[in-house]
């Protein structure tokens, strides 16, 4: 395992819970470096007074918040750090809420929580006790520098903490635009609609799903390596169809087979398991 | 309504509806800009070419990843536009999923979806899918085209709208076998004690009942700039020791939980700024210097 990122304690009531973070998200992006096109140097980014078109040293650097246009609020790096929270060690449990209440909407970040130091009995009691609650610990903390509020929550063996995005971060559903529909879709429409979503039905299985686009890159890069030419792709355009009922009856038509007709032409595999 | 991030059609079996797509998310943040000290000008950055030691106009970057044999292969725009997705302008829906077995964990960036118009048929065709799935608990999985790169989706019905993630893939996720966890199984007496104080704290999830105090402080730090106060750092708490006895420290909190009376176990549950307003209010001498557990001893 990768070093942890922040150790502390969970503290809820009087019972202190040692704890290491850990990430639990590793991002698989293939990440590119700037480069010089003409010589693959690397690209320095350089920082530039824009006042006396002049280089600038990192220690001659503040931040500023702009108020008016051109106006700033100068601060020094401390005077942020200030605002960071003072929780730097404890995650101070406030309350306890059903794990299904929340809207996974809520979830900014996931990581994993260790057993730190000691801990490892207070650890398993947290985890036992919040399994079989149904619940999750709502608490904040400091973590590089700024507060957050967390949600922690068994996921099997361990315990994952999720950073929470806060509910003026959301945008309001009704910011998005229904428009009425003159007629509600139609009992038939309905039940047509619900044997397509069933015959599409399937066990939720992660590992079946591949991002091609990843190993498209990746197979890019080798090529390349090794000295080929590359050549540019094609559109492709998307088929409208009108009539609702009559696509419904369509799509529906003799169960399994007209899926494979209804995804045929965009196929690349899809990410479908190759049976 | 904003404007729209992409938009195309949501296809399943052979029904095409338009929909436009929206992040579901807002940036509320306060940003920074960075600023020469000396004369309080914005900053810019500027591309060096590190051998060269000239500016690089835009157009002349390219990619440069590291191959395993410290060997760097470079790859233009127009070479990497190569293997970016056909742009479809669709989504097209393969499967249905019970939402209760994916879990959030794999959830990546939220977006909201809207039906693009409003034509009967593209609105009719909107809410019958939110219906069905709403009423079935399920969730479609799908991939789409997103600026040059595709990605594994979620559908969902949220608020009366269809909610679209983009997914992480299952290599993505750690493996959680190398965190440490250990520790007995907990006794009964214990597990039911911890049960106890979790109930004992148990509210209703009401999102808006936090607020981002982070970002109300650092407003506050601004503010407090701008009419030229100075501005401290706070400082840096102590990290409590573990309880030798779960046992007690679970009795002690239930009682302070119940509410038996003002205990050291009611203050240990407030911040050091609450606890420090308390202080205040009492007027304990030498506050401001004060540790969270001085507060505490203070107060009790």
């Amino acid at each position: 395992m990768a070093r942890s990122l922040w150790n502390g304690t969970v503290a809820f009531g009087l019972v202190f819970v040692p704890v290491k973070l850990y990430s639990a998200i590793e991002s698989k992006t293939v990440r590119f470096r700037e480069v010089h096109a003409a010589d693959g140097a690397r690209i320095e980014h350089r920082r530039f007074c824009s006042a006396e078109d002049r280089e600038v040293d990192s220690d001659e650097v503040v931040k500023g918040y702009e108020i008016a246009e051109d106006v700033f609020v100068v601060l020094e790096k401390e005077e942020i750090d200030a605002a960071a929270g003072e929780r730097t060690h404890v995650i101070d449990v406030e309350a306890f809420v059903c794990v299904a209440d929340i809207d996974p909407v809520f979830y900014e970040k996931t990581y994993y929580l260790g057993a730190g130091e000691k801990g490892a009995d207070a650890y398993r009691l947290l985890h036992d006790a919040l399994e079989r609650s149904g619940r999750a610990a709502l608490g904040r903390f400091t973590f590089h520098n700024r507060e957050y509020l967390a949600a922690i929550r068994p996921l099997g063996k361990v315990l994952a903490l999720h950073t929470m995005r806060f509910a003026d971060e959301l945008v309001p559903a009704e910011d998005i635009e229904l428009g009425a529909a003159r007629q509600a879709p139609s009992k038939r429409e309905s039940e047509m609609a619900v044997r397509l979503l069933e015959s599409l039905r399937e066990d939720f299985d992660p590992k079946r799903y591949t991002d091609e686009y990843r190993e498209a890159v990746l197979e890019l890069i080798r090529r390349k390596a090794a000295g080929e030419a590359i050549e540019p792709p094609e559109e492709e355009e998307p088929e409208p169809a009108d009539d609702l009922l009559a696509a419904l009856e369509a799509s529906l038509g003799d169960g399994k087979g007209s899926r494979r007709r209804g995804s045929r032409g965009r196929g690349r595999g899809r990410g479908k398991a190759k049976a | 309504m904003a404007r729209p991030l992409w938009s195309g059609s949501l296809s399943f079996g052979l029904i095409n509806v338009p929909v436009q797509l929206f992040s579901a998310v807002r940036d509320v943040d306060l940003h920074f800009r960075q600023l020469h000290a000396k004369d309080g000008a914005p900053l810019e950055v500027r591309r060096f070419c590190a051998q060269e030691d000239r500016e690089v106009a835009y157009d002349d970057i390219a990619h440069g990843y590291d191959a395993d044999d410290d060997d760097q292969v470079v790859l233009t725009d127009e070479e990497l536009a190569s293997v970016a997705p056909r742009k479809t302008r669709t989504i097209d829906i393969d499967a249905f999923v019970d939402l209760a077995d994916v879990d959030p964990v794999y959830f990546d960036h939220p977006y909201l979806l809207a039906p693009s118009g409003d034509s009967e048929g593209t609105v009719r065709a909107y809410r019958l899918l939110l219906e069905v799935m709403r009423g079935s608990d399920r969730a479609a999985l799908g991939r789409f085209v997103l600026r040059e790169r595709e990605y594994l989706v979620l559908i969902r019905a949220r608020d009366d709208r269809l909610a679209l993630t983009t997914m992480l893939f299952a290599d993505e996720i750690r493996d959680a076998k190398d965190v440490p966890t250990g520790g007995r199984k907990p006794a009964k007496a214990k597990l039911d004690g911890a049960l106890a104080l979790i109930e004992a704290l148990a509210t209703d999830w009401d999102p808006t009942e936090y607020e981002d105090r982070y970002r109300k402080r650092l407003q506050d730090v601004v503010k407090r700039k701008r009419q030229g106060k100075r501005i401290k750092a706070p400082k840096q708490e102590e990290q409590p020791s573990p309880v030798e006895d779960l046992m007690a420290a679970l009795e002690r909190s239930l009682e302070a939980a119940r509410g038996g009376g003002r205990t050291d176990g009611d203050l240990a549950r407030l911040s050091r700024d609450e606890l420090y307003a308390r202080a205040q209010e009492a007027g304990v001498e030498g506050r401001s210097s004060m540790t969270k557990q001085e507060l505490i001893d203070a107060l009790g």
